[in-house]
């Protein structure tokens, strides 16, 4: 049936293209004849014997291939619009595809037009899983989300097997389970069944098996021709190939993210390695003078318990005694910071971890002359983290205010709670020079600094950090109008469930 | 008597203690080097020694070891500059009986010495030669 459908469209195609030739070409040529003698009486090419065939010839070397084309196209629309147009629907979407290079993007595109185009029950394209773990479904059309999100067909599984073996040839399910054993043809149906598939088009690139096209029909009784089944193969084939693309793709953007882990982990261990051990020569250093003096203090005002001394001279021995330890608590404070391996989480109180940070710059700024004003709200909830980590990425954003500023300026600090996203944010601002416009976005990368003097790393080991909570970071500036710094971190579900409100548990206790 | 052997490398601290705990009626030897205090170590016989972790030569902590070797009994309390967990948690691992950081506050320290004096004199460990 199919045979003589094609066989007679490929005729009547034929027929029409030759007509509309022969009458283009006679209309051309009585058009021609009448301008030519009309322009130029004296030899007018209509007397000429080889002017009608030379004519024809150029028209159909010309218009031949243009007018076939057009042809096809109608006819495939009109005559026999179903399933030809599926066809081109489909081969046109191959070309579309050559460019998605995201691999969800272009699972979706196949699914859901293969499936609506053939009117089909389902479809669902499966790539492989990792390693040699087998396949997972990229995006499916008449599915549940919910249905394949977990569903693995083993790379050992026998219908995978089967089709490492047989190669591109679409599997009919009936058929292939008829020509195996009745235990062996049991499992097969398993692994059908569990892709919901009727028919499968494995998809090869040259050798390499991308992925599988499982799809299932509306009616039971749907079946496909030997013109649909090499339909099926060239799509496949098409699909295959551009899969294999957006895959690499995504193998090297994983590799590309790794690597840049791995990279930024490395910058932060040698960084953290060189200061642990400058923080902790210094506050040796430091702390043992401040021992003595300190020690000394407390021995000659332990002397009043002998003889009473003069109450201003008890004041400026406690002075002392006072005094070291507050330098001895700088330096403590330093040494926290540099601290940053066995990072464990605890419950933090972010206002406090703001405060802890500009005890450490208070100094400087005061001697800046810069100003910190805080807008701090009094009901954040607590944070889960990593004291050290966070104190660093606050520190990071402070420093380079300061920076910003040189002398004479405000930072202000503002920290709430978004009820709506559950999460704190924290805006640090300075009235300092701001940030050229084409640096903005660069502000962020490690070694990036606009400062002699300076590594360039604060504000990536600040963006690492954040981003390690599961938070954003982001700037606003403009040169000479300040900066404003925005962290936004999310509450971890641990603190979440701390926040749960008392009366709550309470009641769930009463019940 | 009390018998308290402090070992720091600073010589003035070990001085101010050795005022300190002397006046607090302790007999107080100390030593700059925890060589020395392990030379000291059988002719003191001390019931408390206070020991700096962070030493030249040799450190708060080998010296620790050879201490409980031994004297077995004798309460160490370690002295830090800087809470270096890795090296506190050492130290109590090798048997130190607690730890005090710099700088030194003298009535923590004061009721941390008498305290373990305490404990030693009630498991009978006073004697005259631990």
């Amino acid at each position: 049936m199919a045979f003589l459908l094609k066989k007679r469209k490929k005729f009547l195609r034929k027929v029409l293209l030759g007509a509309t030739l022969l009458a283009l070409g006679l209309v051309l040529l009585s058009v021609l004849s009448i301008l030519s003698d009309h322009f130029f009486p004296s030899h007018s090419l209509s007397k000429e014997p080889f002017y009608p065939v030379l004519t024809m010839v150029l028209l159909f070397v010309l218009a031949f291939k243009p007018l076939e084309k057009f042809y096809s196209t109608l006819f495939e629309r009109y005559f026999f619009r179903k399933k030809n147009y599926a066809h081109i629907v489909l081969m046109n979407l191959t070309d579309e595809l050559e460019m998605v290079l995201d691999l969800d993007e272009l699972a979706n595109m196949v699914v859901n037009t293969f499936g609506e185009v053939l009117q089909l029950k389902t479809a669902a394209l499966l790539v492989p899983a990792g390693e040699q773990e087998g396949f997972e479904v990229a995006s499916a059309f008449g599915w549940h989300v919910s249905d394949y999100r977990r569903l693995r067909l083993d790379w050992s599984a026998p219908l995978a097997a089967l089709v490492r073996t047989s190669g591109p040839h679409v599997l009919v399910r009936n058929q292939v389970i008829q020509a195996f054993s009745w235990q062996e043809a049991s499992r097969l149906v398993y692994d059908f069944d569990l892709i919901r598939a009727g028919w499968v088009i494995p998809l090869f690139a040259k050798e390499e098996l991308t992925g599988l096209l499982a799809f299932s029909a509306q009616r039971p009784d749907r079946v496909f021709d030997e013109s649909d089944f090499h339909f099926f193969r060239e799509f496949g084939r098409r699909i295959a190939k551009s899969i294999r693309n957006a895959s690499r793709m995504e193998r090297l953007k994983k590799l590309n993210v790794e690597l840049q882990d791995s990279q930024s982990q490395m910058v932060q261990n040698t960084k953290l390695t060189a200061i642990e051990q400058l923080a902790t020569g210094i506050a040796h250093e430091i702390h043992n003078p401040l021992t003595i003096i300190s020690g000394k203090a407390q021995v000659l005002l332990l002397q009043r318990d002998k003889f009473p001394i003069d109450p201003r001279i008890e004041d400026v021995l406690k002075t002392i005694v006072k005094q070291t330890k507050r330098a001895a608590d700088i330096t403590r404070k330093l040494l926290m910071f540099s601290q940053g391996s066995g990072l464990s989480s605890e419950k933090l109180d972010i206002p406090q971890v703001l405060e802890d940070t500009l005890a450490l710059v208070s100094y400087q700024t005061s001697l800046d002359g810069i100003k910190i004003t805080r807008h701090v709200s009094p009901e954040l909830p607590s944070f889960y983290g990593n004291i050290h980590e966070l104190r660093e990425a606050f520190l990071n954003l402070v420093l380079n205010a300061v920076q910003a500023i040189g002398t004479e300026g405000e930072i202000q600090i503002a920290a709430h709670y978004d009820a709506q996203d559950r999460l704190i944010e924290v805006r640090i601002a300075d009235t300092g020079k701001g940030i050229a416009e084409e640096n903005l976005d660069k502000v962020f990368n490690p070694f990036f600094t606009t400062r002699h003097n300076a590594l360039g790393l604060g504000l990536f080991v600040t963006k690492q950090i954040v981003h390690h909570y599961g938070g954003a970071i982001r700037v606003e500036s403009k040169p000479g109008a300040g900066s404003l710094f925005i962290v936004r971190l999310p509450l971890s579900k641990q603190a979440q469930e701390a926040e749960m409100p008392a009366s709550l548990a309470g009641t769930n206790d009463a019940i | 008597m009390k018998r308290l052997l402090v070992v720091d490398d600073e010589t003035e601290i070990c001085d101010f203690l050795k005022m300190f705990f002397e006046d607090r009626g302790f007999t107080v030897t100390t030593a700059n080097s925890g060589q020395k205090a392990l030379d000291q170590l059988d002719q003191v016989k001390p019931h408390v020694i206070l020991l700096d972790i962070h030493m030249p030569a040799m450190d708060g902590l080998t010296a620790l070891r050879e201490i409980k070797k031994r004297l077995p009994d004798a309460k160490v309390i370690m002295v830090t500059a800087i809470e270096t967990r890795d090296k506190i948690e050492e130290a109590m691992r090798l048997g130190a009986d607690n730890y005090i950081t710099k700088p030194l506050s003298l009535d923590y320290l004061e009721k941390d010495v008498q305290e373990k004096v305490t404990q030693l004199a009630k498991s009978g460990k006073m004697t005259e030669s631990v």
